[in-house]
C-alpha cells in the first residue's frame, strides 16, 4: 500500500499549497458593499478600469472573466440564483439575451440618458459604456486605395484576399445591420458573393488582423480597436496595415457597443448601480478613449487622437439588442453555410 | 496444458459469471450517474424546445454536413494517430533504433502541448495552413501519444512465443504484431476519436467549421440552449456508436495479455535506420520542437510588459492544485469502474464502462453548463468553488483513467485474486491488497495523464472556477484574447513545462519495460 | 476434513458442464480428479472453491455445508497451475497471507514443511519454478484449510523437475495431514501420487477408487483407454471367454455374452521368437506377427507388432529383448482380459 500512499501524498502537496494560498486571501466576502462582475471583456483591457472603480467607489469588486456569450449562457443557467450583480458584456447581443429572459433590472432613466438612445437597450435594461466601429483593415502595400463600402469587397480582384469572422458577435451585428439597411435579399446576395469570392473565415478579429499584417490577406472586416491594441503591443513598425472607416450609412460602418446590465436577482443592486454610474462617468469614459481606443459614449469626453469622431460615423440605424433579428441573422448565416 | 485451460475458460470465463461485489458496484454506479448527468441536462434543455425544434435542428442540411465533417476529421486523425503511435511504439520497443529511449520519452511529450497553443503556433508561423489539413495536422500531432502509450505498453508485454510461432508458419511479422496490438491500438484510437469529436479550440483556430462549431454558435449567437442541447445529444449518439464499434473490435482479445514482461526477445535490426530516425525525429520536431521554439520566439519577441510574477505564481499554484485534485478524484472514481471493466462481463459491466465516456464526448462548455445547472439547483454551496471544478474534471477525463486502470488490472492474472479470496480476503480486501498494488504503476500512469490533461483544460475551467481564480490556461486565454502573444508566452511556456513533467513520467514508463538493447 | 460433493450440476449458457457430479474425499486423503480436456474438472474445482455457484447440488467440508458461501469463508486452500505467488510480496509474506499478522512461527513451519526454510526473505521471481510451486503449497497449507485443491500444479514445470516436485508435494501434504484434491489430465501423475482416483468424463465422475483397482478394473472402455494404455479389439463373448484375433481369452465380465470389445494392457502380452521364419507355428506361440517398431526406454521397451490378422498391438517388455523390426514373433496373452459388451 505504500506506493498508493505516496501518490496521495504527492497529490496532496500542490492541493495543500493551493488551499493555503486560497485561504490566505480570506476568500471572497460578501456584504452590501460587494459587487460581483461577470466580465465578458478581456481582463487585460478592463481590469485596470475595475481597479479604478474599486478605488473610486470603495466597492469590494470580484470579477469573473469569461467569454461574453458563455457568461450569458451561464447566467441563463443560474437564473434566479445567479452570483452576478453586474454583467459587463463585450457586445449588445448577450445583454439583449439576458434582457429578453427578464433577468436584467431596469436602469434608472438618468443613467440611460447619458448615452445616445441607439447605444442602449430599448427596454432600458442595459446601457452601452463604450463604442467600437466596424472597419475594413487593409494592407497599403497591396491595396493603395481602400474600398469605401463593404459591397466593394466582392470585387474579383480581392478574390481569396479578404478575411472575416462569421462566428464573431460583432460581425453578426454587422450582418444584422446589413439586413436591416439593405434588405434580406441583398444581404444574402452579398454573403453568397463574398463566399463565392473566396473570403476566408477566421475565428476572431485578432487572427484577421495578423493575417493582413503578415501579407496573407489584403483586407479584413474587424472592429477598430484591435488595430490600436496591436500597435500598442507590438509597436507601429510591426503593424503595416491601416484602417478604413467607412463613410455614410454603409452597414460596414456600424458602431457597436460594449455595455453593462444589472441583474434582477442581485442582492447588491445599489452597489451595482454605483458601478454603472461610475462606468458612465468621466474617468471611466476617458479610460475607454485613451486605453482601449474605443469611443466614449457620453458627451464631454474626447475621442482618442487619430480616430474619426463618433458623430462622423453615421452608420446604420439599428436596435443593437434586437434578438429576433439576431436569430434571423444566424439562420441566414447558417443557410449560406458560414456558421 | 494451456489448450486445456483455454477451452475450459471459454465455457467458464474466469470471474465473468461472478457477481460484481457491492463495494465496487455502488461507487461505480454513482460515478456512472455523475458521468451521465450532462446527458440528463441536455435532455432537459432539448425537451424545452419540443420535438419541433429538435426536428428543425436535425433536419438542417448544415447539421448533417458538419456532422459528416466531424466524423471524417475524427476518422482521419484517428487513422493517422494509430499509424504514428504504432510505428513509434514498434520502433522504440522492438528495434535497434539509435536513441530509442529518448524517442520513447519524446513520443509522450506532445501531451504537454495544449492543442490550442499548437494551433496558434502553426497558424502564426504558416498562415497558409488552415482548414481540414491544418486541423488534421495539429490534432494528430497533439494526440498520437494516446495511441503510442498503450501500444508501447502492450508491445513490451507481448508474448514473443506467439510471434515466433506465427513467423515459423510463414506469416509476416508485422501482420502478426498488428493483430496482437489491436485492442490497445483501438483503445487509444477511441480516446483520440472522441477527443477530436468534442474538440473546438484548435479547430476554430484552424478556421474549420465542425460539429462543435454549431454547438458553440448556438450558445454564442442565438443564446438559445435548445438547439445546442439537441446537437449535443446527437454528438453523444455519434460517440456511442464509436464506443460500441471499439468494444466490438476489442472483443475478448484484451484478455490475451501476458502477466509479466517476457524475457529474451530479440531486438529487430532495422535495415532503413536513416528513414526510421527521420520519421521519429521529424515527428518529435513537429509535435514538440516546433511549439517550443515558437513559444520561445514569442517570449523573446513580445514587447508586452507587465508580467506580474505574483499573478504567474498564483496561476501555477492554482493550476497544480486543481489538476492534482482532479487527478486524484478521477483516479479514485476510475478504480472501481476499471476493475469491473477488467474482471467482469455482462451488461452492467459494459454499461458502466461505456457510461464513463459520456463526459469525454461532449465539448467542455456543455459539461460546464450542465454543472452550473445541477450545482445551482442541488449543490448550491459548491457552486463556483473548486470542488465542483474538480468534479467536472473527473467527468471530462474519466475514460482515460478508467482505461488505464482496466489495462493495468488486466496485466495481472485473476488467479492471484482468487488465491487471496481462498486465503480469507473479502472482495474489497482483495482489491486493496492484491489488485491495486499490482496495478499501481498503470493506475499512476492514468493519474499522470489526467493531471496533465486537466492542466490544459480551458472551457470548463473558465465557467466553473471560483471567481477570481486564474489557472495558467485561463491566463493564456486572457492574453491571447487581447492579442498579447508576448504576454501569453510565459504562461504557455510554464504550462507546457509543468505538463511535461507528468508527460515525461509517462514516456519514461513506456521505455522502462522494454527489453534491453 | 472430509470433502463431500453431492450431485452438483452446472451449465454455462445452456451448455451443461457438470451433470450430477458427486465426489467424496476422506479426511487426510489425497484424491486425484482425472479427466481429459473440457471434462468439467476445472469447473468442479471452482465450485468447490466458491468461484462459481452450482446450479444444483451441494458441497460440504467436514460437517459444514459451504454451498452458498463466498470463497473467503470456505477454508479451501488452492495451489494454482502456475504457482501464482503474489509478485509484490516476499516469500514469507506470501506464505503468511492467509494468517493473522505476526504468525512468524507458522510461516517458518510451513516453509520448513515444503523444504524451503530460510527462503522467507526472497522475492518470488528469485525462485525456480519448482520452488515457487512449493511456496504456493506452503501458502495454501498455512491457515490449515479443510481441503487443499491443486489445479494441474505441475504443468508449468520441466518434465525432469516434475517427478521430484510431485514427491515433495505429496510428502508435504501427508506430513500436514491435509485433505487434498489434485485436478489433472495426466494419468501418470494421478496414479502415482493419489490415494484415490476419480475419473471424470463429460461432467460426471464415472469411476472412483484406488489407483490400482481403477487400472485393473476400468468401469468401461473409455476409462480403460484413458487410464493407462490399452489395446482394444473387437470380440465375441460366450461363457466368460472372448473370442478375438488373439484367440479365445478368458475375461472377468461374468455373464456378459454377445459382441463387444476386449481391452488388453501392454504388459499382458508375452512375445516369443518363432523358430524359423517360415516354419510351422508352435501351439503355445499364440498368433504370429511381424515386429514393426521397437521403442527402447532402458528399463523397459515397447514393441509394436503387426499381427498376421491385420491388427496392430503395442506390448511392454523388458528392456533387453533382442527383437528388431522385421522379425517374426509369436504373441500370447497372460491373465484375464477386460471385456465390454456393446
Amino acid at each position: 500500500m505504500s506506493p498508493l500512499r505516496r501518490l496521495i501524498a504527492t497529490a496532496l502537496i500542490p492541493i495543500a499549497m493551493w488551499t493555503t494560498a486560497a485561504c490566505g486571501d480570506d476568500g471572497p466576502t460578501f456584504d452590501d458593499n460587494s459587487l460581483v462582475v461577470y466580465s465578458g471583456r478581456n481582463k487585460n483591457l478592463v481590469s485596470p478600469l475595475l481597479e479604478k472603480l474599486k478605488a473610486a467607489t470603495g466597492l469590494n469588486v470580484q470579477v469573473r472573466y469569461g467569454d461574453s456569450a458563455e457568461l450569458a449562457a451561464q447566467i441563463l443557467e443560474e437564473g434566479e440564483d445567479t452570483r452576478a450583480d453586474l454583467f459587463f458584456s463585450q457586445d449588445a447581443g448577450a445583454l439583449g439575451a439576458l434582457g429578453k429572459e427578464g433577468l436584467l433590472a431596469a436602469i434608472p432613466q438618468a443613467a440611460l440618458d447619458r448615452v445616445p438612445a441607439k447605444f442602449r437597450g430599448s427596454q432600458g435594461t442595459w446601457v452601452g459604456v463604450s463604442g467600437r466601429s466596424r472597419v475594413i483593415v487593409y494592407d497599403p502595400r497591396t491595396v493603395p486605395t481602400p474600398p469605401a463600402s463593404v459591397f466593394e469587397l466582392t470585387d474579383p480582384k480581392y478574390k481569396g484576399k479578404v478575411g472575416w469572422a462569421p462566428t464573431n458577435a460583432s460581425f453578426q451585428a454587422f450582418v444584422t445591420a446589413l439586413r436591416v439597411v439593405s434588405g434580406e435579399d441583398k444581404a444574402r446576395q452579398w454573403l453568397e458573393a463574398m463566399k463565392a469570392n473566396g473570403t476566408q473565415k477566421f475565428p476572431n478579429n485578432v487572427a484577421i488582423l495578423d493575417a493582413v499584417d503578415a501579407g496573407k490577406l489584403q483586407l479584413g472586416l474587424i472592429n477598430h480597436y484591435y488595430w490600436y491594441e496591436k500597435v500598442a503591443e507590438k509597436g507601429q513598425a510591426a503593424v503595416p496595415s491601416k484602417l478604413a472607416f467607412l463613410p455614410g450609412a454603409d452597414p460596414g460602418a456600424l458602431v457597436n457597443v460594449a455595455g453593462v446590465g444589472v441583474l434582477k436577482a442581485s442582492k447588491h443592486a445599489p452597489a451595482a448601480q454605483k458601478a454603472v454610474d461610475y462606468l458612465l462617468g468621466t474617468e471611466a469614459q476617458k479610460y475607454f478613449a485613451d486605453q482601449t481606443k474605443e469611443y466614449p459614449l457620453i458627451t464631454g469626453v474626447a475621442t482618442a487622437p487619430g480616430l474619426p469622431a463618433l458623430d462622423s460615423l453615421k452608420g446604420p440605424q439599428l436596435d443593437l439588442s434586437k434578438l429576433d433579428s439576431l436569430e434571423q441573422t444566424l439562420s441566414l448565416l447558417q443557410d449560406v453555410g458560414l456558421v | 496444458m494451456s489448450a486445456t485451460r483455454a477451452s475450459d475458460r471459454v465455457r467458464a470465463p474466469r470471474q465473468g459469471g461472478g457477481r460484481i461485489p457491492a463495494a465496487l458496484l455502488v461507487p461505480s454506479l454513482l460515478t456512472a450517474l455523475l458521468a451521465l448527468s450532462p446527458i440528463g441536462y441536455l435532455l432537459v434543455r432539448a425537451g424545452e424546445g419540443g420535438l419541433g425544434t429538435a426536428v428543425r435542428v436535425l433536419s438542417r442540411p448544415r447539421t448533417l454536413e458538419l456532422a459528416a465533417r466531424s466524423v471524417g476529421l475524427a476518422a482521419v486523425v484517428t487513422v493517422l494517430c494509430v499509424a504514428i503511435g504504432v510505428s513509434l511504439a514498434w520502433l522504440v520497443v522492438r528495434t535497434d533504433l539509435p536513441g530509442r529511449r529518448a524517442f520513447g520519452v519524446l513520443a509522450a511529450l506532445p501531451l504537454a502541448v495544449p492543442s490550442y497553443v499548437a494551433a496558434y503556433t502553426w497558424v502564426a508561423a504558416v498562415p497558409d495552413i488552415s482548414g481540414f489539413t491544418g486541423s488534421v495536422l495539429v490534432l494528430t500531432l497533439c494526440s498520437y501519444p494516446y495511441v503510442y502509450l498503450p501500444v508501447a505498453a502492450a508491445l513490451s508485454r507481448m508474448d514473443p512465443a506467439m510471434e515466433e510461432v506465427a513467423l515459423s508458419l510463414g506469416r509476416r511479422r508485422f501482420a502478426v504484431v498488428l493483430r496482437q496490438l489491436r485492442p490497445s491500438a483501438a483503445a487509444g484510437g477511441l480516446l483520440v476519436a472522441m477527443y477530436v469529436l468534442a474538440e473546438f479550440g484548435a479547430v476554430s483556430i484552424m478556421r474549420l467549421d465542425v460539429f462543435t462549431t454549431q454547438i458553440y454558435t448556438s450558445y454564442r449567437a442565438s443564446f438559445d440552449r435548445t438547439p445546442a442541447a439537441v446537437l449535443g445529444l446527437l454528438l453523444v449518439l455519434i460517440t456511442l456508436l464509436v464506443v460500441v464499434a471499439e468494444a466490438r473490435t476489442r472483443g475478448r482479445a484484451a484478455y490475451a495479455m501476458r502477466g509479466s514482461p517476457p524475457r529474451g526477445r530479440s531486438v529487430i535490426r532495422l535495415r532503413a535506420k536513416g528513414l526510421a530516425l527521420a520519421w521519429s525525429g521529424g515527428l518529435a520536431a513537429l509535435a514538440v520542437g516546433f511549439p517550443l521554439v515558437s513559444i520561445g520566439y514569442w517570449l523573446a519577441g513580445g514587447s508586452s510588459t507587465g508580467l506580474d510574477p505574483g499573478e504567474l505564481g498564483a496561476a501555477v499554484v492554482a493550476t497544480l492544485g486543481v489538476s492534482a485534485a482532479g487527478a486524484l478524484l478521477t483516479t479514485a472514481l476510475a478504480v472501481p469502474m476499471g476493475i469491473i471493466a477488467a474482471r467482469h462481463r455482462g451488461r452492467t459491466a459494459a454499461f458502466l464502462e461505456q457510461s464513463s465516456y459520456a463526459g469525454h464526448s461532449l465539448p467542455g462548455i456543455v459539461i460546464a453548463l450542465s454543472f452550473v445547472f445541477f450545482a445551482v439547483r442541488y449543490a448550491e454551496p459548491l457552486y463556483q468553488r473548486s470542488p465542483l471544478l474538480v468534479l467536472a474534471y473527473a467527468v471530462l477525463f474519466l475514460p482515460a483513467a478508467v482505461g488505464a486502470v482496466r489495462a493495468s488490472v488486466l496485466q495481472s492474472p485473476p488467479v492471484l485474486e482468487e488465491v487471496a479470496r481462498s486465503l480469507g480476503r473479502r472482495p474489497l480486501q482483495t482489491v486493496r491488497e492484491v489488485t491495486l498494488p499490482l496495478a499501481f504503476p498503470g493506475v499512476l500512469a492514468g493519474a499522470a495523464l489526467v493531471f496533465l490533461t486537466a492542466m490544459k483544460e480551458l472551457p470548463a475551467t473558465l465557467l466553473l472556477r471560483p471567481t477570481g481564480m486564474e489557472t495558467l490556461a485561463t491566463q493564456l486565454w486572457t492574453e491571447t484574447g487581447s492579442g498579447a502573444y508576448g504576454a501569453a508566452a510565459p504562461y504557455a511556456a510554464l504550462l507546457m513545462l509543468l505538463a511535461a513533467i507528468p508527460g515525461f513520467v509517462l514516456g519514461r514508463r513506456s521505455v522502462k519495460e522494454m527489453t534491453a538493447p | 476434513m472430509r470433502l463431500t460433493v453431492t450431485e452438483v450440476a452446472k451449465s454455462f449458457g445452456g451448455v451443461p458442464v457438470l451433470q450430477g457430479c458427486s465426489l467424496v474425499v476422506e479426511e487426510g486423503e489425497l484424491a486425484a480428479v482425472l479427466g481429459p480436456s473440457g471434462c468439467g474438472k476445472t469447473t468442479l474445482l471452482r465450485i468447490v472453491t466458491g468461484f462459481e455457484q452450482a446450479d444444483a447440488g451441494s458441497v460440504r467440508i467436514g460437517d459444514r455445508e459451504v454451498t452458498g458461501l463466498p470463497p473467503e469463508k470456505r477454508g479451501v486452500g488452492i495451489v494454482p497451475q502456475e504457482a501464482a505467488l503474489f509478485p509484490h510480496l516476499t516469500v514469507a509474506r506470501n506464505v503468511g497471507f492467509g494468517l493473522p499478522r505476526g504468525s512468524r512461527d507458522r510461516v517458518a513451519e510451513c516453509l520448513e514443511l515444503v523444504g524451503l526454510a530460510g527462503f522467507g526473505e526472497r522475492m518470488p521471481h528469485e525462485l525456480s519454478g519448482g520452488q515457487q510451486q512449493r511456496v504456493a503449497l506452503a501458502r495454501a497449507l498455512a491457515p490449515r484449510p479443510g481441503v487443499v485443491l491443486l489445479d494441474e500444479p505441475f504443468n508449468a514445470l520441466d518434465r525432469s523437475l516434475r517427478v521430484t516436485v510431485r514427491d515433495d508435494v505429496r510428502a508435504a501434504l501427508k506430513r500436514a495431514g491435509a485433505t487434498a484434491v489434485l485436478v489433472t489430465h495426466d494419468q501418470e501423475e494421478a496414479l502415482s501420487m493419489a490415494d484415490t482416483v476419480a475419473v471424470m468424463r463429460e461432467g460426471r465422475i464415472v469411476q472412483e477408487g484406488m489407483p490400482a483397482s481403477v487400472y485393473a478394473t476400468p468401469h468401461d472402455l473409455g476409462v480403460a483407454t484413458f487410464i493407462g494404455e490399452a489395446v482394444v479389439l473387437e470380440a465375441y463373448s460366450t461363457d466368460g471367454v472372448a473370442s478375438c484375433t488373439l484367440g479365445d481369452l478368458p475375461h472377468r465380465a461374468n455373464g456378459a455374452t454377445g459382441p463387444g470389445h476386449v481391452a488388453l494392457r501392454p504388459e499382458q502380452f508375452e512375445l516369443s521368437e518363432v523358430s524359423g521364419l517360415s516354419g510351422p507355428s508352435e501351439p503355445d506361440a499364440g498368433v504370429h506377427g511381424e515386429v514393426e517398431r521397437v521403442e527402447f526406454f532402458g528399463h523397459d521397451a515397447a514393441i509394436t507388432v503387426r499381427l498376421d490378422s491385420g491388427n496392430t498391438i503395442r506390448a511392454r517388455t523388458r528392456g533387453d529383448v533382442p527383437y528388431r523390426p522385421g522379425h517374426r514373433i509369436g504373441v500370447t496373452v497372460r491373465g484375464p482380459v477386460l471385456f465390454y459388451p456393446e
